[in-house]
């Protein structure tokens, strides 16, 4: 579903200048990665250098990987060189900074050879597209590519990139990316938060605290829980969607998490299986 | 696709850490002297920028381009007006990120 809505997206942005054989490729992609509900993302926001450490994925080897993530369509942006304007498509390098990647545009629409136009070397402009290996070379076919007007945008980009891989490898600890406000305060205190708001202590503070045992610190999570006064008082203690939802952790890994810390003897059961209370003493 | 010569992120105090390498800064304020022009770095230090800017006129913040000279002077293989406002807060913040924990992003 979200896939989707990226897709319609894609598909503005191109603004029709738009190859019959990519609508297949971005079904691929999307019915591939929506497979795998987590993975569905639009557009990546990538560095040239993670480009250059992506993994091939997918049975056909077409598509690729970077942090264990399924990447097709990609953002980056940067300054281009030795732009060559043929007459199929317009091909330059763009360099930002962390490396230099081959790219192309076709140009199969008035619109794209229009964009192309106001685009020179040594412009800085954001370029939307997907990732391909092209004789061993790895490339990107351009769909958007557009001037960079203020250039804020710049530094925002490598801070989306940032953000989007911590995102990334916190989620593949499996563990819930959304500040679970239950866990202790002592994650939000250190506000060491750029103008913007971008926190940086406290994502470092909570991958230090969830280790690559994501089950075990499930359990401590349900426990913290579980002993706030709130929780406490309640006659019948807490149901299990309750944790799921409040924690962000998928039901399975809850119920794993209660049936381990129950046979510990930390929590026991209440009205039914699914109403769990702290053991005090 | 080459990664082989990147340009990392500084600001005035990162600079000293690449001496001999090539990196990117933004430079607030231009002011030409001889040899080249002094401005000042996102986290107020001043530097000084070797070479001859491009015939046009520089806008307020630069961003500066070439191979650290000293810990206080960059020799300038490009420059890229980077307009009359910028958030150097931002960017300093990023110089800091980009040298710190997610190195490995960029260089």
């Amino acid at each position: 579903m979200f896939a989707s809505s990226q897709f319609d997206a894609n598909t503005a942005f191109a603004g029709g200048g738009f190859m019959p054989s990519q609508p297949s490729q971005f079904v691929d992609a999307s019915s591939s990665s929506s497979a795998r509900s987590r993975d569905s993302q639009g557009l990546v926001p990538v560095t040239v250098k993670l480009i250059s450490e992506a993994s091939h994925s997918g049975e056909d080897k077409s598509s690729f990987s970077i942090n264990g993530l399924e990447v097709t369509n990609v953002t980056l942006v940067g300054m281009v060189f030795n732009k060559d304007e043929r007459a199929s498509d317009v091909s330059f390098t763009l360099d930002d900074g962390t490396g230099r990647i081959d790219c192309k545009r076709w140009a199969s629409e008035v619109f794209d050879t229009k964009e192309m136009e106001a685009v020179q070397d040594g412009m800085y402009v954001r370029l939307n597209g997907h990732l391909k290996s092209f004789q061993g070379r790895r490339q990107l076919v351009a769909f958007s590519v557009r001037p960079v007007t203020n250039f804020d945008e710049v530094t925002f980009h490598y801070i989306d990139c940032i953000h989007f891989h911590l995102q990334n490898s916190k989620s593949q600890l499996g563990v819930a990316t959304t500040q679970p406000h239950m866990v202790d305060t002592s994650l939000n205190t250190p506000n060491r938060t750029g103008p913007n708001g971008y926190q940086t202590a406290p994502s470092t503070h909570f991958s230090s605290q969830f280790g690559a045992d994501g089950l075990k610190d499930t359990d401590q999570l349900i426990l913290d829980y579980l002993q706030q006064p709130s929780c406490s008082e309640r006659e019948r203690g807490v149901h299990i969607n309750e944790l799921s939802q409040q924690m962000k952790i998928p039901e399975k890994k809850i119920m794993d998490s209660i049936s381990s810390l129950e046979n510990e003897g930390l929590i026991y059961s209440t009205i039914d299986e699914f109403h769990y209370k702290f053991a005090r003493g | 696709m080459d990664t082989s010569n990147p340009a990392v992120f500084v600001n005035g105090s990162l600079l000293r850490m690449y001496v001999g390498r090539r990196v990117r800064a933004v430079i607030q304020a231009i002011q030409p002297d001889a040899g080249g022009v002094t401005g000042k770095t996102t986290d107020d230090h001043q530097l000084v920028v070797k070479g001859s800017p491009p015939p046009v006129r520089l806008t307020n913040f630069v961003e500066i381009i070439g191979i650290a000279d000293s810990d206080r002077s960059i020799r300038a293989e490009m420059w890229t007006n980077f307009g009359d406002t910028f958030d150097t807060q931002n960017y300093n913040q990023l110089c800091q990120l980009a040298n710190g924990e997610f190195k490995h992003l960029f260089i």
